[in-house]
């Protein structure tokens, strides 16, 4: 008779923020990069993805649905990572006849973020690296990590780094199969915890050009593309691990601002061109302790230390203490500080184009939780 | 007993938009560039700085007033202008004793732009090409156009191509002294006399970043600087030299999109990085990108140079697509109301356009109508 349980398993997933930036790719199937890239894992306080994954003999197909929309769940994407997951748990299952097999029922995922969707907020990111944890939690695989940042990594290139907290570095690997393309633990978030990032949301939108898309028009027609993956990205790669291991923030800052700047010149260097940033990204910019990054997105994330809070966040709060963001605890320690000499435009262009802030830290991988969506 | 003669002599000189970029030097007393540059010099009739420049003995020193404002004269770049000019009087003062001695006297420069200052449109190239013409002129010098060229390159770089008429190139040179860094003319502009520009002004605003700073900032901090000046730009510049010659629009309009793309790309890349596009700027980007998509091939092109202001290229036979597309969107701005301009009907914004319509519409205050034009000429209207 059948058997109408439901196995459910929920995760919490975090968004990760590169530092040196992953764009491009030498396999798109796979999703294999052309460089390797660095990113700090946020704090899941503040930006999540919740997940669930639930399996059941009743239900009929695989189904997710993200944010309370249907998704597609038959991209080639998507499937990859299901198909391997399963695959894994059919391995169990030979090994072990009494566990139920999870592996041949269809799968509901529900998935909801507390954050915009593909606007560059790395949703991708925390979204596959949800799915993947959720399903290898739902059919207690015993996988590694880097295994499963492997399978992620085939959902969504950066997704493999939201499998590990703190200072994550996603290995570009050689191999033509991506059995060596996972990310890895540089440093635990406990290793570094005062890392602080501010993030101003500019737009909601959706942006202009998908990130996939973007990557190999500027694979194939950027001539500058080349120049950056093979002598740019492998040299600051080395040089962010050793600041990351040294707590030296000045040279971390130093370089996470040069490669978002390189990345979005690699951008506009493509045919037709690729513009992520806007003038009100342009007005984040500013002197001093602000280090700032973009990725695929007009949205400027600020990395500072706690130490710093009341100069930098300061700041921002002098400028869009408006917008919403700040009414919770992080923000309660805010006071709004003096916006520095001749910023005056910038800080009228950010109170314009910028729709709310995030305050968060540097934070861990992915937890399980009992709360489940389904 | 004093002459009091008032010598003087008017030109009215160019501006010219580069499609293959100037930025960075190697030598910044000389102006020597990192690379090779292009440009098409653009007609008078619409863009042009008029100078005059005059000399007397009843002069006390040397002045310059720029749109009725007195400026320095005293700055390296002038003076290096006016020390190589007067040199040359001097040999012509030495081989014929009965000529004024010209050289000697107090010069007093006026000039005029029809157009926006230090934003982008090319002015101190109109206006070093203008000066150094004028003066050449007042002081009846034999040196052919390349010559002046390299005394115009020690003002402003960029303006030893306004020297010349319809298609241009400057050549960097190799030698330390400057004396092969000169513009040439690649073709004039009766060999491709339909090229067209519109020109959309952004803002009157000064620039963030003078065009001098920028530009060695990056010498000195873009990783990529190097390899687009050593490796892109010199096969661009056989590339686009080549469709000149052959007329080929298509190709060109790819190359000059591409190395406006690629220059901008070198000043993100700046430490700090230096943003001279904005929202509208991108706007128009867009709108030449689905005006080319409509049309299901390239017939129009961009081009961004130190400063928001796009410049459209397009070829005569188009304009109704082009032009009007942009009539269509920024009709009711200045600069419709001319000849030029009265031949363009509103056309159809493109679909998909409606944002970077808007924002054409915030953004942009004025356009110019304009066409590859010819190199300076003599006039015998006279500023002062």
């Amino acid at each position: 008779m059948a058997n109408a349980d439901v196995h459910h398993s929920s995760t919490f997933a975090p968004v990760n923020i590169a530092v040196i930036k992953y764009w491009g790719k030498r396999d798109t199937a796979l999703n294999l990069p052309t460089n390797s890239s660095l990113s700090v894992t946020l704090s899941q306080d503040d930006l999540r993805t919740h997940t669930t994954a639930s399996c059941s003999l009743k239900f009929a197909k695989d189904e997710l649905v993200l944010n309370g929309e249907g998704q597609d769940i038959s991209g080639a994407r998507t499937q990859a990572c299901l198909r391997e997951l399963r695959g894994l748990r059919k391995e169990v299952e030979a090994k072990d006849s009494s566990v139920p097999k999870l592996s041949g029922m269809a799968l509901k995922i529900i998935s909801e973020n507390n954050f915009p969707t593909a606007a560059g907020l790395a949703s991708s990111a925390a979204g596959f690296a949800a799915l993947v944890r959720a399903i290898a939690d739902l059919y207690a695989l015993p996988s590694p990590p880097a295994e499963l940042s492997r399978i992620a990594r085939q959902g969504s290139g950066s997704a493999c780094r939201s499998l590990f907290g703190g200072y994550v570095a996603w290995k570009m690997g050689a191999e033509k199969d991506g059995s060596d393309s996972a990310a890895y633990e540089v440093a635990a978030a406990s290793h570094w915890p005062d890392m602080r990032a501010l993030i101003l949301v500019a737009s909601a939108e959706k942006k202009d050009v998908s990130s996939t898309a973007g990557m190999q028009a500027t694979v194939k027609t950027s001539e500058l593309f080349t120049h950056r993956a093979q002598h740019v990205v492998p040299a600051r790669m080395t040089a962010m691990e050793e600041c990351i291991k040294n707590r030296d923030f000045a040279t971390f800052a130093d370089l996470t601002m040069k490669d978002s700047n390189n990345f979005h010149a690699t951008c506009l260097d493509t045919s037709p061109p690729i513009f992520n940033m806007n003038d009100t990204s342009h007005a984040a910019r500013g002197e001093g302790d602000m280090r700032y990054t973009f990725d695929a997105g007009p949205n400027a994330v600020v990395y500072y230390l706690a130490e710093t809070e009341a100069q930098v966040a300061g700041i921002f709060r002098n400028i869009v203490g408006d917008k919403t963001g700040w009414d919770n605890s992080r923000g309660r320690a805010i006071q709004a500080g003096e916006v520095p000499k001749g910023m005056e435009i910038a800080a009228e262009m950010l109170e314009k184009g910028v729709s709310r802030v995030i305050l968060t830290a540097v934070g861990d991988g992915p937890r399980r939780t009992e709360e489940h969506l389904c």
